[in-house]
């Protein structure tokens, strides 16, 4: 589904991503991790291209996109949702326009059917009554799971999750992990960057370790954490875990 | 002479209390048109250049807006108005108070903009961010949810913008429009006696000054009551 190959990343002087190949299949759960810095959450954002890549290619679905034009590049992210640590909810719009701004103004949907998205997305992520409050007004893993909310609204076919609980207060993260293994459990397509190792193992199918701008080593979590070759990633577990 | 008389003679002698009235008038005309303009032409300017901060894009637009801004905020605006006025419309036949709008929208312009840009800066990366993630281009994010944002925190600054104005274009007799300071001041000439004429323009200005920031400060309570939803 994507495949990337050959990707770098500068940001002027500064190497940030030095050749990344890599394979996303359909239906697959890659779960990043590695230390800060390492280039983690650059690989992610070049993959919906909030940074544009300095070289290298990525295919979305049979489409080469790291040259495309703005409107073309619009259309892709339409298809690949994003989940930010912050939340970056929309302060100023109740959590039903939230959710329904997107599909509403790209029209994939008129307001009222957008508005019952919204309905079935609010209860799915357990929160049905927020639908007319604000962002404000709710906690840290409520505004997480209203912005994942956000991004399926859009129907996509892959999300992008960037450290969706490192922002958390610690009794929050569950709730947050909790439905994304939900998604998962559904046949989503995610990419997620994160420090959760209890998730990794549970729910990826594939952990990638990067450090200093390299995937140096992945396994199925199995391998990954029983057995990891890598010295940087033995070194890193024996630290997290 | 006695207060009564003085009365009589300045204001009611000659209708001479007409100067104040359609001098007020034409001050408020000028004012509002001004701001109006000043809105247009500073959301315009300040949108360009937050584009071309964040995106780099629109460099040319951008260099023209930064003339725009150094040249109007580094000259007085009587010295604007008088150019106006006397040099570029100075071989024509024009309306006075259309100048007068003209100059003081455009100046008013100038802070509007960075007041506006301030405003669209402050709005969090995270917010376009999102935007552009689900889809959106850049103009839909700009318009639905940066600049909603930003307006909500710039609104007090460019009410108290408007404030300003309105007594800037106390210049506007540089040009001989009777506005209401040189109603006023032709009061003045006409009688020889200023204090009552001078005062009085003075005290107008005051009241539709302490007026206009009641209201904003009204505003101000509303807005920081909505933050706390």
């Amino acid at each position: 589904m994507i495949s990337v190959k050959g990707l770098k990343k500068s940001f002027n002087e500064l190497q940030v991503l030095k050749g990344i190949d890599e394979e996303i299949n359909k239906g697959e759960k890659i779960v990043i991790i590695g230390p800060s810095g390492s280039g983690k959450s650059t690989f992610l954002r070049c993959l919906n291209l909030m940074e544009t890549p300095t070289e290298g290619s990525i295919v979305f679905d049979g489409t080469e996109i790291t040259h495309l034009h703005d409107r073309e590049i619009n259309r892709i992210r339409q298809r690949m949702g994003m989940v930010f640590q912050h939340f970056n909810l929309f302060p100023h719009l109740t959590i039903r326009k939230n959710i329904t701004l997107a599909p509403v103004l790209l029209k994939k949907m008129s307001q009222e059917q957008a508005d019952a998205k919204a309905e079935e997305l609010l209860r799915r992520v357990g929160l049905p009554d927020k639908a007319d409050t604000y962002p404000a007004m709710l906690s840290g893993g409520q505004k997480q799971r209203i912005a994942i909310a956000r991004a399926l609204a859009m129907d996509p076919e892959v999300i992008l999750f960037d450290e969706p609980t490192s922002a958390l207060d610690p009794e929050m993260v569950g709730e947050v992990l909790e439905l994304m293994k939900q998604l998962a459990d559904d046949g989503m397509t995610m990419v997620v960057v994160t420090h959760e190792m209890g998730f990794a193992r549970e729910v990826a199918s594939r952990v990638l370790f990067m450090a200093e701008g390299t995937i140096l080593e992945q396994n199925t979590p199995d391998k990954f954490f029983t057995s990891p070759e890598n010295r940087r990633l033995k070194d890193f577990l024996s630290k997290v875990l | 002479m006695g207060f009564i008389d003085s009365f009589n003679q300045n204001f009611i002698e000659q209708d001479r209390w007409k100067y104040l009235l359609n001098g007020l008038l034409t001050t408020l005309f000028i004012t509002f048109f001004a701001v109006l303009l000043g809105m247009l032409l500073g959301f315009l300017v300040a949108i360009i250049r937050s584009t071309y901060l964040r995106t780099k894009r629109m460099l040319i637009p951008d260099i023209i807006c930064r003339v725009y801004l150094t040249v109007i905020r580094g000259t007085p605006v009587v010295v604007q108005l008088l150019i106006i006025y006397f040099v570029i419309f100075g071989s024509v036949n024009i309306n006075k108070v259309f100048v007068a709008v003209l100059a003081f929208g455009i100046n008013s312009g100038a802070y509007v903009a960075e007041i506006v840009r301030g405003g669209i800066m402050a709005v969090d990366d995270g917010q376009l961010e999102a935007g552009r993630s689900l889809g959106l281009s850049y103009r839909q994010t700009m318009i639905h949810i940066v600049i909603p944002q930003a307006l909500k925190t710039v609104l007090p600054a460019l009410a108290n913008e408007a404030i300003v104005l309105l007594k800037e274009t106390s210049v506007a007799g540089y040009i001989a429009i009777a506005d209401l300071t040189k109603g006023g001041d032709i009061i003045r000439s006409q009688t020889f006696s200023p204090f009552l004429p001078l005062i009085s323009v003075a005290v107008i200005y005051l009241v539709l000054v302490m007026f206009l920031t009641s209201l904003v400060n009204v505003l101000e309570r509303r807005l920081a009551a909505n933050d706390k939803r």
